[in-house]
Order: structure tokens, then sequence, then C-alpha cells
């Protein structure tokens, strides 16, 4: 059976005249945690940017569930979440205000109307904030206002709250002590909602730096100047492998 | 031999060469015949009139101006945020929509706002009378594309990425839309739409001196009568109102969080724009337009404008232009730096607020009691009252700024001026020039007034075709205003965009 997620098909992108993405093709299956190794520079955001459907390729296709990304609804995009390298939070915004953009896709105009006037029920982001071991006294404050670690964190419940099969994240652990990268790993990688139980088996692309957490991951991808140099199971990867990436 | 460097001080002091050619004319020009009035002007100032007569009418044309103002405020400040969100790009990246709307409704707001009020004003006058409601529409007119501007130049400054993320949330594109910018708005509707209030009532004034009513009229009527303490009383309730409105605007905080507020301006908002669009089709239907019968009249009347003259107008407007704007960038500073002690700057402070507070018109009026009327003299008004605006800026600047260089620069022995100069205002400059680029596209705008007073320029012309009722000259004048104003925003815009 076919149970291919996400799918990019001889993926090249161009941005002015620097080749990018160079004729790409990935699987992601269903439930399979990727990791995606590279040196800054490589073309792991771009990657990533064309996965959810931020940058349209120059060439190729993205496929999501087996139809092409272009074709698909706006109920059907929201599938994948997405954590940003750059967080790419709302600054005028509370913390809460901005875990609460999250449920944006599932809500109408009014909804977004009331979280602006602050009127609007901030239960299920407290939930998720707590589960990210955000101290309540930062709930209301403004983005501007974070450190470095509350707003990686806000920016991971934010993406945690729309409760999405297929996570993408480029270095999400990015500003966090070791105890917490840890919990948020967690997180990430299990399934779990707000009542911690445990759904269906996420599906997750993560782009890392730290070779030490690798742990929890099914596969490893190798990329460097827009290509990918490998795609294996993590227990296959070997010091050969990153030296050909680094 | 060195070669000559400019820098964005000396740029800032040589403007003001613009005074040799304006002087030699000004100082040919005078006449000794109204130096008396001038000196009863001057000493009226001290001496007002005050009686209970005046002070009712005082209270009564005042009333007339704060409601026209902030009516006119109100619409335009709510129909620019509209008009901003629907010309900034956030919207048309939202939306999908191609770009060539965006082009299609920035154009037409750049025509709309390069027409002075007093333009639309008098247009307006000469098509459905005079009325209290011209007032309001003629300033809600310019005044809607003015503010768009604003609100669209801060929506630019959202964070693309920030775009990127609601977008890959796939909301709907309502709701990423006022996500995006309902703060942007906010904190320009703070810092901006408030000192709008002001210019919306300075405005009132203005359009007051060509007839719509206010205090305008009666500062207009007494200066026509020569009643120079009756003109005062009317000045300085004037100035009050500015100082008062002022003061309450600096008191207002628009707290976000503050959920009845909130939802009180909310439905202010809703209700300015129904009460508008059912007065203005109100005002459209029932009011005569027997002046204007037809969009066609604008082609079919003849015109006995020659195009030497035309072109001679054309020089005249853009000339005006650049002298005014010479004075209104240079004289601050080189008056600032000369007298640079305390008891000084309160002088220049109390004369730069009465320069602001006199309208231009009135100015111009009073330099014309002791000098022939002459392109020199307009530029001299119109440059003195834009000077006490930009001075409010480059004090407000200089205040607040660091002053441990030009500390340290006396301490080394050197002299106050020159500390004032490379301590103090140096490190100014270039804000202070960016600032002054924009002013000047506002002084573009303001040579129409100048132009009906003193018969200079392209105003004088559509005050003469206007009167005649040739619709086909004023089209002409107005497309020729328009193209100065369009033009010289362009430039002004790079001027700004390569100092900030």
């Amino acid at each position: 059976m076919n149970n291919t997620v996400l799918e990019l098909e001889n993926i090249s992108y161009k941005y002015k005249n620097d080749l990018i993405l160079n004729k790409i093709n990935l699987k992601i299956n269903a439930g399979e945690k990727i990791a995606l190794l590279g040196k800054s520079g490589s073309g792991k955001t771009t990657l990533i940017s064309v996965l959810n459907g931020t940058i349209k390729p120059t060439q190729g296709e993205v496929k999501l569930f087996n139809e092409s990304f272009e074709e698909l609804d706006r109920k059907q995009k929201s599938k994948i979440t997405t954590i940003w390298q750059d967080l790419r939070l709302i600054e005028d915004l509370s913390a809460e205000q901005n875990v609460n953009c999250g449920l944006l896709a599932e809500n109408n105009f009014y909804f977004a109307f009331k979280n602006l006037l602050n009127i609007s029920s901030f239960k299920k982001a407290h939930k998720y904030m707590k589960l990210c071991r955000l101290h309540n006294s930062i709930y209301d404050k403004k983005i501007r206002k974070l450190s470095g670690g509350q707003k990686q964190r806000v920016a991971i419940a934010r993406s945690l709250i729309q409760e999405s099969n297929i996570l993408l994240a480029d270095e999400p652990f990015n500003n966090l002590d070791p105890k917490l990268i840890k919990t948020i790993k967690n997180l990430l990688l299990e399934n779990v909602d707000v009542n911690k139980t445990k759904k269906s088996p996420k599906t997750a692309l993560v782009a890392l730096h730290r070779l030490d957490l690798l742990n929890d991951f099914d596969k490893v991808i190798g990329i460097r100047d827009g290509k990918i140099f490998f795609n294996i199971k993590r227990d296959n990867l070997k010091k050969i492998h990153l030296e050909k990436i680094y | 031999m060195n070669k000559l460097k400019l820098n964005y001080t000396s740029l800032s002091f040589l403007p003001i060469l613009v005074c040799i050619p304006l002087g030699y004319q000004l100082i040919n020009n005078i006449h000794f015949g109204g130096f008396r009035l001038f000196q009863e002007f001057l000493i009226s100032a001290f001496n007002p009139k005050i009686d209970n007569e005046i002070i009712i009418t005082v209270i009564k044309r005042l009333n007339e101006t704060i409601l026209i103002g902030f009516f006119s405020w109100l619409v335009s400040i709510i129909f620019g945020a509209i008009f901003g969100i629907i010309s900034s790009n956030i919207f048309y990246k939202i939306f999908n929509i191609p770009n060539f709307f965006y082009s299609i409704i920035r154009f037409f707001l750049t025509i709309i706002r390069s027409i002075h009020e007093v333009v639309w004003g008098i247009i307006l006058m000469q098509i459905y009378g005079i009325n209290f409601s011209i007032g309001i529409i003629a300033i809600c007119i310019p005044y809607i594309a003015v503010n768009s501007k604003v609100f669209a130049e801060q929506l630019e400054t959202i964070d693309y990425k920030s775009f990127e993320s609601i977008n890959q949330i796939n909301a709907p594109k309502f709701s990423s839309l006022l996500s995006l910018i309902w703060h942007p708005i906010i904190n320009t509707f703070q810092n901006f739409g408030l000192y709008r209030l002001e210019c919306s009532i300075r405005s009132t004034v203005i359009l007051g001196l060509f007839g719509i009513g206010g205090i305008g009229t009666s500062i207009f009527l007494s200066f026509q009568t020569l009643s120079f303490r009756e003109l005062w009383t009317y000045l300085w309730s004037l100035a009050i109102l500015i100082i008062f409105s002022g003061l309450i605007l600096k008191k207002i905080k628009f707290n976000t969080t503050n959920k009845i507020l909130s939802i009180f301006f909310i439905a202010v908002f809703f209700i300015t724009i129904l009460f508008s669009f059912s007065y203005f089709l109100y005002f459209i239907f029932n009011n005569n337009s027997e002046n204007f019968n037809s969009v066609s009249s604008l082609f079919k009347s003849s015109s006995d404008l020659g195009l030497f003259d035309f072109l001679k107008l054309i020089l005249e407007t853009i000339i005006l232009s650049l002298l005014s704007t010479g004075i209104a960038i240079s004289l601050p500073p080189l008056v600032i730096g000369i007298f640079n002690n305390n008891s000084s700057k309160i002088f220049i402070k109390i004369f730069a607020f009465l320069l602001r507070l006199i309208p231009t018109p009135v100015i111009l009026l009073t330099l014309l009691t002791f000098n022939n009327p002459s392109l020199s003299l307009a530029a001299l008004s119109l440059g003195l009252h834009n000077a006490g605006i930009t001075s409010k800026l480059l004090f407000t600047n200089l205040d607040s700024q660091d002053k441990r260089n030009y500390i340290a620069m006396k301490s080394l022995g050197i002299s106050k001026k020159t500390s004032w100069l490379l301590g103090l205002f140096s490190q100014q400059a270039k804000s202070y020039l960016a600032y002054c680029a924009y002013r000047s596209d506002i002084i573009i705008r303001e040579t129409a007034i100048v132009g009906i007073i003193g018969s200079i320029g392209l105003g004088w012309q559509l005050q003469e075709s206007l009167s005649s009722f040739a619709w086909q000259e004023v089209t002409i004048v107005l497309i020729a205003y328009s193209s100065i104003a369009i033009v010289g925003e362009l430039i002004n815009g790079k001027i700004k965009n390569s100092l900030t």
C-alpha cells in the first residue's frame, strides 16, 4: 500500500542566478521521523519552504497525499505545520495571541477578530503553552519582550496547537537548554494532543545541526549545495556520510 | 585645490541661497505706504479686541471650525485606513490579486492627493455653491488619499516572513489580513492619526478664508476690513484651540487590550462608514449643480489660455515651490544655530508657533501691506509658514538628542555655535532633510493657495478659470497641477529613500 504523505518530484529552485535546490526527489511516508542534516546554506530551509508550499519550485512538483500541492484546498494544505528557524511570530501580538493564530485555519474571521481584541478563549493556547513549559506570567506579554528561548517555545506551541499530522521544523531546538530540548523533542515527535493522549503517528521532517539529537529519528537525509547526498536509516549513518555534507 | 564635498549638514544650509534672488526682488518691491498698517497689525497682537459680541462670534465660529475639522478628520482617517489597506502590498499578496490593480489604485490616490483641499473646496463651491458640507468633503477628498499613503507605508513595513508564516497556517484570507494589519493600523492611528486632527482644523481655517465658514472666514473678513484687533482675537482663540487639542491628544492612549474601548472604536468605525455613505448620497441628490452640467462640459468649452502663458504659469509654480522649500529647509537651522542661547530659543519657539498658527494667505496679505505682489513675496509667505512647521520638528529632535558630543566639543574650547553645528545638528541633519523632502510635497500643493491670493502661478489661473466657469481651462490647470505635484512626490520619494 502506498503510504507516502509528501513527495518531491525532480524539484529544482533557482533564486536569481543561484541554484538553491537541484533536482531533488524525496518521498516521506506516514509516521516517518526524518532528520535533515546539512551545513548552513546547504538548502535545508528552502527545502522546507518548498515542502510546505511557501516557495514554488522553479521546476518539478510537490505532492501531498499523492495530489499536486497546487490543486489542494486550504483545509488540506493546513495538515502541514511548520516551525521556522526565524520563528516568524507577529511581534505586536502577545504570546497567547500568537499561539491562537495557529487556530486561524479551523476558525472563521470572527475568531481572528476576537483574538485581536483579547476576547477569544485562550484555554487551548494556555494548555499547549504549559506543555511547552511556558510560565503563565508571560502569556499576555508581547513577543518583543520575551527571551529567545521563550519565543522559540511560543512558536512551537503555535505549531502544536494546529494538531497537524505532518510537522516540518527548521532547527526547532535553538535557544533551548538540554532539559527543555528533551521535553520539546518528545512533544514534537510524538503526536500528542492537549490531554497528552497519543494519536496516529506523526510524520516529521526536522532540520538539525546537533548530531546528539538523532536518537529518536528513523531516517537521516544529508543535503549539500541543494542536492541530497544520502537518504538512509539512522542506524546506517556513518562518519563517511557526515564527511560528505560537512 | 580640494574638491567641495557636500554632506547632510551643508545640504541643510545650502538652500538658503534662494534668499539672494528673493531678497533682491523683495527690496525692489518695497512700498512705504502700508508700513503703518503693518505696525498696527503687530501692535494689535498685544491688544486683541475683547467684548461680549466678539466672544459670542468666536465661540460660534470655533464651534463651526471644530465641527468641520472633527468630522472631516473622522471620515478621512477611517477611509484613509481602508484605502491604505487596499493600496498596500500585503493586501495583494494575501488575496493573490495582480499587481496591476495595486498600481492603478496607487496612481488614483496620488492624483487625488496632489490637489490641495482649497482647490477641491473652490471647485465644489463653484459647482454646488457655499455649503457647510463642502468644507468636510473638500478636506476629506485629499486627506483620505494622504492618510491612505501613510497607512500603506506602515503596512509595507510588515515583516514578509510573518506573512509567509500566517499564510502557511492556511487561515482564511480575511483572518490572515486582520491578524497582520491590526497592530500596524492601531499604531499608525495613534502616532499619526491624532496629529491629523490638528491638520484638519488648520485646513478648515484655510478653507474658511475662502468662504466655507468657521473662524477662517472671520479672520479673512476682519483682515479685509483692516480690523486687526478683531483679527488677533480670532488668531489667539485659534491658538488656544490648537494648544488645547494638542494637549488633549497627547493624553489619549489607545489601549488595545481594553475590550470596551476597542468595541467602542469598532462601533464608531462602522457607524462613520455608514453615515458617510448615506450623507454623501444625500448631498449629491439634494444639491443642484447648475454651473456644472455634465462631464462633457470639461472638454466642450473653449479656452483662451495661450500655450506660452500657460507654460509661464507652470514655471512660476515650480519656482515658487523651490523658493519656498529652500526657506522652509534652511531658515530654521540657520536661525537656531545663530541665536543659540536659552532666551533666544524661547523667542524663536514663540515666533515659529505664530508662523504655524497664522495661515499662509494671512501672512501673504500682511506682507502685501508693504510689498508689491510678486513671486518672491508668495514664496516668502509659504516658506515662512512651513519653516514654522519644520522648526517645530527640529526643536523636538534637538531637545531629545544626547548632548554628550556637544558638551565634549565645548569643553575642548570650540565655540558654542560650532559645537552646536557639529555636535548636535550634524547628527540630526539626515533625518531633518528626510522630513523636509516630505514637507516639500506639501509645499508644492500649497502653492495653489498663495497663487490664488498672490496672483501667482497656476493657483491664480485656476481661480480666474473657475470664476468664468471655463471648465476646460480648469481641467487643464488641474492636470498641470497634478502633474507637478506627482513629479515632485516622485523626486522627493527618491530623496527620502536615499536619506532613510
